[in-house]
């Protein structure tokens, strides 16, 4: 205990100094910081844009383009963006994580792509998020509640990742990207190609990835008492594949503009054998170690679709928006079938599905949307309407959550005002009305269940059909004051979620946890309440950035580990059964960068989070996933070279603390120190750059542990040491 | 311009406020399954005979309260589980179940105590497989930590 405080107050000092020494260098040294371009072909999207609306929105939004991307290119896109303060992944394998935004995740944040409401399985720690990295431009991260713009869900934070530019008029040309990792050999490829004449464009994209099983610098590991040896460090069976198509096509006019998004992304990936099912498990090694790159079972196969069109045209002093679009994920779980409970020993030769079909999860979404935004004096004002229906259906031999069907409205009107330069308003008012309706389930097979003394054998029932409805009615007030250098700003808001059929009606074992899951049919709509402040100082040599928050929820819900055992599908299990608490966050991300030299610069990103229950059956501890605080010390040098274009050579070293205020199941996380080197440059060749870029990451093979990693709980360590080299060669036919 | 160290000192005040925490003591400790006393059973390697009833003994302690814990026994005839403790034992070889051997129990522990005497009479019927089985123990503490302790046992 005395350490963890020692610990805790360390990184207070820390982030306390850093003020100070911020504070110490206000000096002016003028350096040119030349604004960055980013390019796709001929189109332009200047960073002062980007400064720009960032001084006129109120809430905390980090925006970063494709070559932050390219040059910290990680497993996934959320694995690419986590150097930001405040974001964070819940990673399984190499090759999927979900969004962590200053500690929460899975439903309460939602990912938004080409306007378009991402519709996976979100509840899941076991699988990424269904997007290409390769095919995001321009990702923005808001880190607070913006339920008002999105709806349920968005009490956590949003990831919004914007449509692509359309290509300019008359040309015709592409890229093509090449990727290579040594960790886990993976070797990934994306053909880019657009065109346009006047008004009509296409711009279309395939990518694949394969990669085999990731290296850990360990030869043993400890899945909770089990011991686990490796063969040649490698975590048995946690190789990929990934194959992903997209196409946007449509008409750019004057007063109309009308995009059709096809997308398609397809991954297999495995999991860590040793751990998944109803206890940790032997698996044949030989069979399992003969080759890396294999998939084997356990494994998962995700599909996504997802076709969409958005259409906006102007109208007098109006411009509307409408977006109507359908979504299909569909998920199966592979995994040799292990009876449980009461299950045959033998699988039943007339099972309704396939002997090795563990789960199957289908969820068709369709959405419309439409927006009218207009200007009345100093008011630019939006309103607007979206309608969401989903059905969702299971299939395999197992059970864990309904089927169900879903239907969601909400209506909304932003008001932004322009007091003058300096003084921006914003208020905020949505409604939302959402409805779910669930499905009965009963077991395939009997149970014994004892009445009065007599034990009769009956097919028990895991759900009930059960409609629940829910409204809600959330606001955003905020202000922005930006005077000169200096840009301040202040946000309160609101922000609400639905539960979720896994939360309200989950009846059966979480295969990687070893758990029993129990939903609760009787939860509220969670609420959500934060405070949000920014500071920022920009200036030619340096720039600071604060941003702390406090967030109230008055009814969390939480997935609560109880002392019961389930004795029936459990097979003797833990029973964890979904309860709501008061929960209190609060937290700040700082960042800031000093150029010693125009070509020259030192980095300091940190982030502290503390959450903490304040009622309910888990009063004083914190939630699950909390990240640590952490400290990323960046040195950046940018040399001009001849015939190189941007050249970087960049080091990282982040200091992640240890984590000790944890939750059960969770176990105490030691820090880590971890370097990472990452340099490239751009080769002029004509009209078009050559990009090169490479990165070591863990630089010195260090092991450690990532707390917010999904495979923590069975103590795995992360990646060891691994180069990335990538390349994109654009290419232009004519124009 | 010279409004941004006070600026950054009430930033640093909110912080240091924040962080003065206010840590309760909190339980993050696991619950203990003891089975090294003489007269435990079964131990890793046990073996148990058909058509007779055993009694099983542990010792459970916790920090703070005890929870509650469930025996299961289910079959190893394809050799899937590996055990938590160090020492292996003999297998037959793997033979698919006819009859296999299926045992799912939990049990109350009364409330309010750190240690815990455990024994529970468990029959095996007479027509069950023989062979290699698995003897799971978990346990749990009031707040929700989980303890698995999984043995190699035989029946005869």
């Amino acid at each position: 205990m005395k350490n963890a405080l020692s610990i805790h107050w360390k990184y207070c000092f820390l982030l306390m100094s850093l003020l100070f020494s911020a504070a110490v260098i206000s000096q002016n040294q003028p350096s040119e910081k030349k604004p960055e371009i980013k390019e796709l072909n001929e189109v332009l999207v200047n960073n002062n844009t980007v400064e720009k609306s960032k001084k006129e929105e109120s809430l905390n939004v980090e925006t970063v383009n494709n070559s932050f991307i390219q040059r910290n290119l990680g497993g996934s896109l959320m694995q690419s963006l986590q150097r930001l303060p405040g974001v964070k992944t819940i990673s399984i394998g190499s090759g999927g994580s979900k969004p962590l935004i200053r500690g929460l995740s899975f439903n309460q944040v939602i990912v938004v792509e080409n306007g378009l409401k991402h519709e996976g399985q979100q509840w899941g720690a076991d699988h990424g998020l269904e997007i290409d990295q390769y095919a995001v431009n321009r990702v923005e991260i808001i880190k607070g509640p913006s339920s008002f713009i999105y709806g349920s869900d968005a009490v956590g934070g949003a990831v919004n990742i914007k449509p692509l530019p359309l290509p300019s008029q008359n040309t015709f040309g592409g890229s093509v990207d090449i990727t290579g990792k040594s960790n886990n050999a993976q070797f990934g490829s994306s053909l880019n190609l657009f065109g346009r004449n006047k008004n009509w464009f296409f711009d279309s994209r395939v990518t694949t990835m394969d990669y085999g099983d990731y290296r850990v610098p360990a030869d043993r590991v400890y899945v909770y008492s089990y011991e686990v040896p490796l063969y040649k460090n490698h975590l048995r069976n946690t190789a990929g594949r990934e194959l992903d198509f997209h196409l946007s096509t449509g008409y750019s006019g004057e007063k109309l503009k009308s995009v059709f998004y096809f997308s398609n992304v397809y991954t297999k990936s495995g999991f860590f054998a040793n751990a998944h099912g109803l206890e940790p498990r032997n698996v044949d090694t030989e069979l399992h170690d003969k080759s890396s790159r294999d998939i084997l079972m356990p494994y998962q196969q995700v599909n996504h679709l997802k076709v969409s069109n958005t259409a906006s045209f102007n109208w007098g002093n109006h411009g509307f928006e409408t977006q109507i679009g359908f979504q299909k994920n569909f998920r199966r779980e592979w995994s040799h079938y292990v009876n449980h409970g009461y299950m045959p020993p033998v699988y039943p030769e007339d099972m309704y599905a396939p002997q090795d079909l563990e789960r199957q999860y289908d969820k068709d979404v369709w959405s419309f949307s439409a927006k009218d935004e207009f200007r009345i004096k100093r008011h630019e004002i939006t309103v607007g309407t979206n309608v969401v229906t989903q059905e969702n259906a299971i299939g395999g031999w197992s059970f864990l959550i309904p089927a169900f069907t879903q239907f969601n409205a909400g209506l909304f009107a932003y008001d932004k005002v322009e007091l003058n330069d300096k003084w921006f308003l914003h208020g905020a008012v949505r409604y939302d009305y959402g409805k779910i309706n669930m499905k009965s389930y009963y077991d395939w097979f009997e149970s014994p269940v004892s009445e009065n003394n007599q034990t009769q054998m009956e097919y028990l029932q895991r759900s009930e059909d059960l409609t629940k409805t829910f409204n809600s009615f959330s606001w955003s007030a905020g202000v922005n004051y930006n005077p000169g250098n200096l840009s301040l700003k202040a946000n309160l808001g609101s922000g609400f979620r639905m539960p979720i059929a896994k939360e309200l009606a989950s009846n059966g074992v979480n295969y990687h946890y070893f758990r029993f899951e129990k939903g609760n049919p009787n939860l509220d709509a969670e609420r959500s309440y934060q405070l949000d402040l920014g500071i920022e100082w920009q200036q030619q040599n340096w720039t600071f950035q604060l941003t702390p928050f406090a967030n109230y929820f008055p009814n969390f819900i939480y997935l609560n580990p109880t002392s019961a055992l389930d004795v029936y599908y459990g097979a003797g299990n833990q029973v964890f059964e979904y309860e709501q608490s008061k929960v209190f966050r609060y937290g700040a991300e700082l960042q800031t960068r000093y150029y010693f030299l125009k070509s020259l610069s030192a980095e300091i990103a940190a982030e502290y989070l503390y959450s903490e229950q304040k009622s309910g059956s888990k009063k004083g501890y914190t939630l699950p996933f909390s990240p640590p605080p952490s400290v990323l010390f960046g040195l950046n040098y940018e040399p001009q070279i001849r015939f190189l274009k941007e050249s970087y050579f960049a080091v990282d070293y982040r200091i992640t603390g240890k984590q000790d205020h944890i939750v059960p199941p969770e176990k105490k996380t030691e820090e880590s120190h971890v370097f990472n080197l990452a340099f490239g440059t751009k080769i002029k060749t004509g009209k078009q750059d050559i990009s090169l870029s490479f990165q070591i990451q863990n630089l010195f093979n260090t092991k450690y542990l990532n707390h917010t990693s999904f495979y923590r709980l069975i103590e795995l360590p992360e990646a060891g040491r691994n180069i990335i080299v990538s390349m994109k060669i654009p290419f232009s036919v004519s124009r | 311009m010279k409004k941004i160290p006070f600026l950054l000192g009430v930033f640093a005040l909110a912080i240091i406020s924040s962080c003065s925490g206010d840590n309760a003591e909190i339980d993050t400790e696991y619950p203990v399954i003891d089975i090294s006393a003489a007269d435990a059973f079964p131990i890793q390697c046990s073996t148990i005979e058909r058509g007779q009833t055993f009694t099983f003994k542990a010792k459970f302690n916790d920090n703070a309260e005890l929870g509650s814990y469930s025996l299961d026994i289910h079959h190893n005839f394809d050799h899937h589980t590996h055990s938590t403790e160090v020492n292996t034992c003999e297998t037959d070889a793997v033979k698919t179940p006819v009859k296999p051997m299926l045992f799912i129990n939990n049990y109350t522990i009364p409330s309010g105590v750190k240690s815990y005497e455990a024994t529970a009479q468990i029959a095996i019927p007479a027509d069950v497989d023989p062979g290699d089985y698995h003897f799971m123990i978990r346990l749990t503490d009031k707040e929700g930590w989980q303890t698995l302790k999984g043995l190699s046992i035989k029946i005869l």
